[in-house]
């Protein structure tokens, strides 16, 4: 299996090509993490500014409103509020999710659990950071010229988009951002699909393969299709708005034109909708990996939770026009929309009840990482379910652009990829720096961020179901809705709260960067091939490329004589 | 002391509710709505048992050797599969079919203006407005006896209103919480929906597509009168239209002719 292109690299030895223009996935994985956490903090104030609007309309911010909004008194000016969402939403999924859940762990880990010395093609892993890095920051120019950054949305319809409702070069530059990370990410997913097919270690088939790199492997390819249907439809926004095409403007009146608005709206969901996917994909595949870790037994239905990660993956190629139902598009759409959306419980029940085999009857260790798991299980379980009641047609009639859209939406994408994220990166850490971190301090961000948590986004359900609809400033201009008032407090509350803990898990990071305990090679005890070599991995990770006998997940087999509870994936395996 | 836990427990269940009914099909969304979340909430449970209860159960203290199982055998894939099955057709099988009966049989079953009582409605979204256009005594849209009125809608009661929308600018949403109804307004098409409403009074109307700064003001008033109120209301109002309209007006210009 190992045809492809495996040797020792010279070791880098200046400081340039060391840690700025390296072409080791170790680095770049490292680059991709700093580089999402900040887009996460930026992405996360940006919420906690929007959540300070809704519960408290036309309030002066506290400590950071006259700096940031000296013109209005410190509070959020209207037109500010809507770039801050557009932008909150276009940060956290490109900027934060993307690049921790798929360039730091896809970097990091694919290489190392496959028993590879490297990606497949070193340069344009690099060049697929420094696209990212240049995309973010046409991206934060967007938020200092004079008529603001995008305020859109992130899904950017047209007209709006267009010079119609957005006259000012934002959103231009939001689209050259968008399509210049699409070049980054399609890099990157052409890179990994590589790397797993020719790359693997002697022995590994493909079910061989730890879960995580079937959920990263699955997004590189979701990516490398449908991140460039993403980039063309920007190109085509791009040309409406300097162009002066008319492909997504129409109507006789102020838009004039012979193109159709929805047109956008199909090319962006035949990606939007993969992208979601794209997103959960990685940590579905981290929480089913752990899970088995930390419950000291083998995956439960290993083999079915990776072909139901498929079968999810390819029906949400065909699934996307449950986004546009209230488009009216024809009745034939609408109905198989609808039905095929439904058919994608069948691969999520299989692979929850995967899940809850793989705890059953184990001998569980609750260590962080397996908390923050347990934890995806939960709010992922929640965001899944609701998902239910917006495929349906009819209740989406009433509840499309609600808040309950909004705490769905971020139940799956937001709370399960930021509880994933958080796992590996609690799991990794040791892998990747050489040092432990606090583990106290860990289970106390653990908490501090699912119950928060849980506060934020059922509430959002809530009031969405009482009937409040999204990206509006102020809400209770609406007298039907201020009887949600106290549960928009709550809201933020949480959202502030939730905020201060990700402050412990910060501190927890660098703390422990610095002057954590030394770490073992293998402080988790488990068998996949990551932890067979020292912590932090020299530069061409593996002296001789591992020959692999067994599966990932061998654990707890009682037949064991060497003492340890667990295989190494390089050892024969023991019959039970 | 009992008062305020009263009055503390009847708030809480306010906020677990949606807006107010006043309309004859918006109890078919609300009855698919409750049977969903019956039937999520009893796999929730279920997961919920699965989670907390094996947490409990095998943690490391309880149960020192794990059952050493890849969850192959015949009967694991059995209940396997059983779960993915009673998922599909306990709740997808039936929403589905619900959703789509209602589809068929009363949502997209627009009423015929030519054999039944209906008021028709021409609708413009505009940044940040909503116009709502009749057609006054001639029964044509597009003429001169139009009735038209901004950010305004008045309907009567056990009447069918058919709606035609469409948007001038950008794509708005046409969203009525009071009846569970939501239809996005584009430039270029004309979108369809219809409702009968059945309780007199003032309600909101919003929109609900993001649709530009002041996206949160696009706010119309709904007033469902009885059906002598309206007839009163609408007698007046084209009184006043055949003396005022000015032909001359652009804004009032942008009826189109009715097709159905």
């Amino acid at each position: 299996m190992s045809g492809g292109y495996n040797e020792i690299h010279p070791e880098p030895t200046t400081f340039w090509s060391k840690y700025i223009f390296s072409f080791d996935h170790k680095v770049i994985a490292k680059q991709f993490l700093w580089y999402g956490i900040f887009f996460l903090g930026v992405g996360g104030l940006m919420a906690l500014l929007i959540r300070w609007t809704l519960a408290n309309p036309g309030v002066p911010v506290p400590i950071i409103g006259n700096l940031l909004f000296s013109g209005s008194g410190g509070v959020v000016p209207p037109d500010t509020y809507a770039m801050l969402f557009t932008m909150h939403g276009t940060i956290m999924i490109f900027y934060a999710i993307t690049p921790i859940l798929i360039g730091a762990f896809g970097n990091y880990c694919i290489p190392l659990m496959i028993g590879a010395r490297d990606m497949a093609f070193p340069l344009l892993n690099m060049l697929s950071f420094w696209f990212a890095f240049l995309s973010g920051v046409v991206l934060l120019i967007s938020l200092i010229i004079p008529q603001g950054a995008a305020a859109g949305g992130w899904t950017s319809y047209p007209t709006l988009s267009t010079l119609i409702g957005s006259p000012g070069a934002g959103q231009t530059l939001w689209c050259l951002a968008i399509f210049i990370f699409g070049i980054s990410s399609t890099m990157g997913a052409v890179n990994y699909v590589t790397t797993v097919i020719t790359l693997r270690a002697p022995g590994m088939g493909y079910f061989d393969m730890p879960l995580t790199v079937w959920g990263l492997w699955l997004t590189a390819i979701l990516n490398a299709i449908f991140v460039p249907v993403l980039g063309a439809g920007v190109i085509l926004l791009i040309l409406d708005r300097v162009f002066g095409t008319t492909f997504f403007l129409a109507g006789a009146s102020a838009t004039s034109g012979s193109g159709d608005p929805v047109l956008f709206q199909h090319v962006f969901w035949i990606f939007g909708h993969p992208e979601v996917y794209i997103l959960i994909l990685p940590a579905w595949g981290i929480v089913s990996d752990l899970l088995s870790f930390f419950s000291r037994k083998p995956a439960f239905g290993a083999k079915a939770t990776a072909l139901s990660m498929t079968s999810i993956s390819v029906l949400s190629t065909v699934v996307y026009g449950h986004h546009m139902f209230t488009t009216q598009m024809s009745p034939l759409l609408t109905q198989s929309f609808m039905t095929l959306t439904m058919t994608i419980s069948i691969p999520s029940a299989i692979f929850f009840a995967n899940w809850l085999g793989t705890i059953w009857k184990g001998s569980i260790r609750f260590d962080s990482p397996m908390l923050f798991s347990l934890g995806v299980v939960f709010v992922f379980g929640l965001g899944g379910l609701t998902g239910l009641h917006l495929g349906t047609t009819t209740t989406d009639l009433f509840l499309h652009d609600t808040y309950f859209v909004v705490g769905h939406f971020h139940y799956t994408m937001a709370a399960s990829v930021l509880l994933g994220g958080f796992a590996g990166i609690y799991f990794w850490f040791p892998k990747m720096f050489g040092r432990m971190m606090n583990e106290g301090l860990a289970k106390v961000h653990f908490w501090g961020t699912m119950i928060p948590l849980n506060g934020i986004f059922f509430g959002m359900l809530l009031v969405g179901y009482g009937g409040m609809h999204r990206r509006i400033y102020n809400p209770f201009i609406y007298e039907s809705l201020q009887r949600l008032i106290p549960v928009n407090n709550l809201i933020t509350t949480s959202a502030i709260l939730m905020g201060a803990f990700q402050l412990v898990f910060v501190y927890n990071f660098i703390k422990s960067l610095m002057s954590g305990e030394k770490a073992v090679n293998n402080p988790w005890e488990v068998g996949t091939l990551e932890w067979t070599i020292p912590s932090p991995p020299p530069h061409h990770n593996y002296d001789i490329i591992p020959v692999v006998k067994c599966g990932p997940h061998e654990l707890g087999n009682p037949n064991l004589k060497t003492g340890r509870d667990f295989q190494y994936q390089t050892e024969e395996l023991v019959e039970a | 002391m009992n008062l305020l836990k009263m009055g503390v427990s009847a708030g809480w269940l306010d906020y677990f509710r949606p807006p107010e009914n006043i309309s004859t099909t918006a109890h078919l969304i609300d009855d698919l709505f409750n049977y969903t979340t019956l039937m999520v909430t009893f796999y929730f449970i279920l997961v919920c048992i699965g989670l907390f209860g094996f947490s409990y159960l095998y943690s490391r203290k309880r149960n020192k050797t794990p059952y050493y199982t890849y969850g192959n055998k015949k009967k694991h894939l059995i209940v396997t599969a059983f779960i993915g099955a009673a998922v599909f057709l306990s709740i997808d099988l039936n929403i589905t079919r619900i959703a789509n009966n209602d589809l068929v049989n009363t949502f997209w079953k627009f009423p015929d203006h030519k054999n039944e009582k209906v008021l028709r409605v021409e609708v413009m979204a505009q940044q940040w407005m909503w116009s709502f256009r009749y057609t006054g005594p001639d029964n044509e849209f597009g003429t001169a006896d139009d009735i038209v009125t901004n950010n305004d809608l008045r309907v009567p009661v056990n009447t069918k209103v058919l709606f035609h929308l469409t948007a001038k600018d950008v794509i708005h949403s046409f969203f009525v919480p009071s009846v569970r109804l939501k239809v996005d307004t584009i430039p270029g098409r004309i979108t369809r929906v219809w409702w009968e409403v059945t309780k007199p009074g003032k309600y909101d109307i919003a929109c609900a597509e993001m649709c530009g700064t002041h996206h949160y003001l696009m706010k119309a008033g709904l007033t469902v009168y009885t059906e002598e109120d309206f007839n009163k209301w609408l007698a007046s109002s084209s009184l006043i239209a055949a003396n005022t309209n000015d032909p001359q007006d652009a804004n009032l210009a942008w009826g189109w002719k009715w097709e159905e």
